[in-house]
């Protein structure tokens, strides 16, 4: 990986103008709490490209460290302003809801004869409807994505937990004529992490995976305990596969390769945040045409900074 | 593993009857209702440590049941059972806090693990307070 180049920096200053100026905006007309949420994300960002700056002509391993750093602060910023606006937006949101609702109860209730103009009315307050809730879908997302859910950490039989998601995946992958192949290394240990947050990503990566075949195909999950003792997952599918100039964003928020309006572009970004949170590592590789595959790897137990469970 | 508190949700009365039976034969101190009000309803007056919850309700459903639980007594575990697994609303359910989303039909043994385990992440959580 090389350094940063012009047209980054240019962006990065560019972005902390445009934020300053929102900030600005937003404070003279009255939302104070959005406005200062602007102003850190400013100050960061102008931060940030101070130290781009700086930071030419340092070896790539160095740099590469310091990227990771900043990805991490600029994320956890992020995810704090954007949970305020998921909270900002919740409200609005519900009131649109509840009015479209009314306003069929109202239609039903006048006993308007039945006539096309109605029948078009109908139709556009489901959906109304509809799309608040997929502003909804979003908004849940972006709340996921910055809640900080300190893991939980108990004795974890990963296969088993692997067996379970796959199974629950499989009906359906079935139904496509997509086949799911387990190769689960027999006797491995019983690790320390977080259940429930494993099965929220385990769930999520099968599902895109099955997505990505669409029909006829295979999705193969494995794991396996690497030399140093950690336990590896992959996750690999028979789909289209991510074109390289795009798999670098795959874990961004609000990056999908989907269609529109079927996913939010938070579930890798959410799970990343849950396996960072694990103390573990995740990566995506693809050739186009050739599928895609996820590697999970996990401590057998979370470094330090993560508190124990009690019971052995 | 000591005794817990647990709150079965099921619309079939059928399966409701037995499950309760079976685990309180297992020892567990069990209560069963049949919908998601009536779950909320009982949750308001009895502490209870781990509810198992059928996703296909008439009325409120297991995932807007689980919203609510979650919204008012976050330190509940809640095990989903589905009797039609759908991906979708596995994630949904694993997203909104679930500890564990089972397909039925599930041997008893293998449904009480789960709780067990459900209950001790519940007495784990309560200690990190």
């Amino acid at each position: 990986m090389s350094g940063p180049g012009k047209t980054d920096r240019l962006i990065s200053y560019l972005t902390a103008i445009l934020l300053f100026g929102a900030a600005v905006f937003l404070i003279i007309s009255g939302n104070t709490v959005l406005g200062l949420g602007a102003l850190c994300l400013a100050g960061l960002s102008w931060f940030t490209s101070r130290r781009l700056l700086r930071r030419q002509g340092k070896p790539d391993r160095e740099w590469l460290l310091d990227e990771r750093l900043l990805q991490t602060q600029k994320l956890a910023a992020m995810g704090e302003l954007a949970a305020g606006v998921a909270h900002e937006i919740n409200n609005p949101l519900a009131i649109i809801r509840q009015e479209a609702e009314w306003t069929g109860q109202v239609l039903r209730q006048a006993e308007i004869p039945e006539t096309p103009q109605l029948a078009e009315v109908r139709d556009s307050l489901r959906e109304i409807v509809q799309q608040v809730d997929r502003a909804r879908d979003i908004t849940a997302g972006l709340l996921n994505l910055a809640r900080k859910r300190e893991p939980v950490i108990q004795k974890v039989d990963l296969n088993r937990l692997i067996r379970d998601m796959a199974a629950l995946v499989e009906k359906e992958a079935k139904a496509s004529n997509i086949q799911v192949i387990r190769r689960l290394q027999e006797g491995l240990p019983l690790i320390e992490s977080d259940a429930p947050l494993l099965r929220q990503v385990i769930l999520n990566l099968l599902n895109n995976a099955r997505q990505a075949v669409g029909k006829d195909g295979s999705i193969t999950i494995s794991t396996r305990q690497a030399q140093d003792r950690r336990i590896v997952i992959t996750i690999a599918d028979t789909g289209s596969g991510i074109p390289p100039e795009l798999i670098r964003h795959i874990f961004d928020p609000f990056f999908t390769t989907k269609e529109p309006g079927t996913g939010t572009g938070l579930g890798l970004a959410i799970s990343r945040g849950i396996i960072h949170s694990l103390g573990g590592d995740i990566t995506a590789a693809s050739r186009a045409g050739e599928g895609a595959e996820f590697t999970i790897s996990l401590p057998l137990r979370p470094e330090t900074g993560v508190r124990h469970a009690a019971t052995a | 593993m000591d005794k817990f508190r647990v709150l079965v949700v099921d619309d079939e009365e059928d399966f409701l009857e037995t499950i309760v039976k079976r685990l309180r034969d297992r020892g567990l101190e069990t209560h069963g209702v049949l919908s998601g009000e009536k779950a909320l309803q009982f949750l308001e007056g009895q502490d209870t440590d781990v509810v198992v919850l059928d996703v296909r309700m008439p009325g409120m459903d297991g995932i807007e049941t689980l919203k609510e639980i979650k919204k008012r007594k976050p330190g509940i575990e809640v095990i989903m059972l589905t009797g039609h697994a759908s991906v979708e609303s596995g994630i949904q359910g694993m997203q909104l806090g679930a500890f564990d989303y089972v397909m039925k039909p599930v041997p008893l043994d293998e449904l009480l693990d789960k709780m067990r385990q459900a209950y001790e992440r519940k007495v784990i959580q309560e200690e990190q307070l």
